[in-house]
């Protein structure tokens, strides 16, 4: 099973990468994570960030992701040390 | 706790969009007659489906549809269509909570549109014995960028109860408003953690048939627990200025 974490992006670091406090992680993870991990991501499933990497730029990842809460579905970690995601918005703050 | 001059419905509108009222209650706006067939029509005839943070609900909302724009204005027509059957042959509650947001902030009401497609009118919401709603707010500002209504100011809540529950069912509003630092706070599928409300003042509204709130929703809430056999039944969608003389409705 996949490992899955939850938590807000604090800071964006390329058009693949951010920062985010893990506020959440699944119970049956296989793994522990830290509160704070960079993430590298190789799929986004928010539709106003495109699937094309050349087509992305930072500000409009900040403008999509920063402050945002969401959902990673780890497959590994990378040579730089950040956790390889599959990263979707997760849930509703409200209705 | 919250003054009760704050239920007065005279108050300033303006005070309720600015914040400095987290919610107004207008009582008897449709007749308890005019619930009690409602209810029923609704509790006998009609499907329901879950959404986010809710069991039972009819009709479609932004929540469920956060990125799926297309699905969201299909969902809408069948949910529109659907609604308008169970208001056909009475007094329609859309209606007269629209005349009601109308004469308290001066500007005319309708369902938000866009490219043509018209958003969902309304929701209703059914909590049955042992439901309750976790504590959340709602803004589709900062979550839903994706369509028109986000661009909305002033977006307010508006909730017509048509059937209380024998017990509990409460709206609990906390004296406390949301911020983009809270999202630190969410919960994985909905809401936020009762951490954010700890200590905080709140005022509990009971959910008397005919009455209509008008909530400011950036203020954290949430329905307590029902207790016993007769569901709680609201009508509800949510409100913003469109342009300086609309108001325009969502669900």
């Amino acid at each position: 099973m996949t490992d899955i974490i939850w938590g807000t992006v604090t800071k964006i670091i390329s058009i693949n990468s951010f920062e985010m406090n893990v506020s959440h992680q699944k119970d049956t993870n296989n793994d522990s994570y830290q509160d704070v991990e960079e993430i590298h991501f190789t799929e986004v499933n928010i539709p106003s960030i495109p699937v094309d990497e050349a087509s992305r730029n930072v500000s409009d990842i900040e403008q999509n992701l920063k402050d945002k809460f969401v959902k990673c579905e780890i497959s590994g970690r990378n040579s730089e040390n950040r956790l390889v995601c599959a990263v979707s918005h997760s849930g509703a703050g409200g209705y | 706790m919250y003054s009760k001059l704050w239920q007065n419905h005279d108050l300033d509108a303006a005070d309720l969009t600015s914040g400095k009222t987290p919610f107004i209650v207008i009582p008897n706006v449709i007749s308890e007659y005019t619930c009690a067939s409602l209810s029923e029509k609704i509790l006998k005839n009609y499907k329901t489906v879950p959404g986010p943070g809710i069991k039972n609900k009819i009709g479609t909302s932004l929540g469920s549809h956060i990125y799926e724009k297309s699905k969201y204005f299909l969902n809408s027509k069948k949910s529109n269509a659907s609604i308008q059957k169970i208001f056909s042959d009475s007094h329609s509650p859309l209606k007269s909570m629209h005349q009601i947001i109308s004469q308290t902030f001066q500007k005319q009401v309708s369902t938000a549109s866009e490219n043509e497609m018209s958003y969902s009118d309304c929701v209703i919401r059914i909590h049955n014995a042992g439901d309750s709603v976790h504590l959340h707010r709602d803004n589709c500002n900062f979550e839903m960028s994706d369509y028109t209504v986000s661009k909305y100011k002033n977006q307010l809540s508006a909730i017509l109860y048509l059937q209380s529950p024998e017990r509990g069912g409460e709206l609990t509003v906390y004296d406390e408003q949301w911020t983009r630092y809270d999202e630190r706070s969410r919960q994985p599928d909905f809401g936020y953690s009762f951490d954010l409300v700890n200590g905080v003042s709140y005022t509990s509204i009971s959910p008397i048939v005919g009455n209509l709130v008008l909530l400011n929703p950036n203020f954290y809430h949430k329905v307590e627990s029902v207790y016993g056999g007769k569901s709680r039944v609201s009508v509800g969608f949510f409100f913003g200025e469109s342009s300086t003389s609309e108001l325009s409705c969502w669900t």
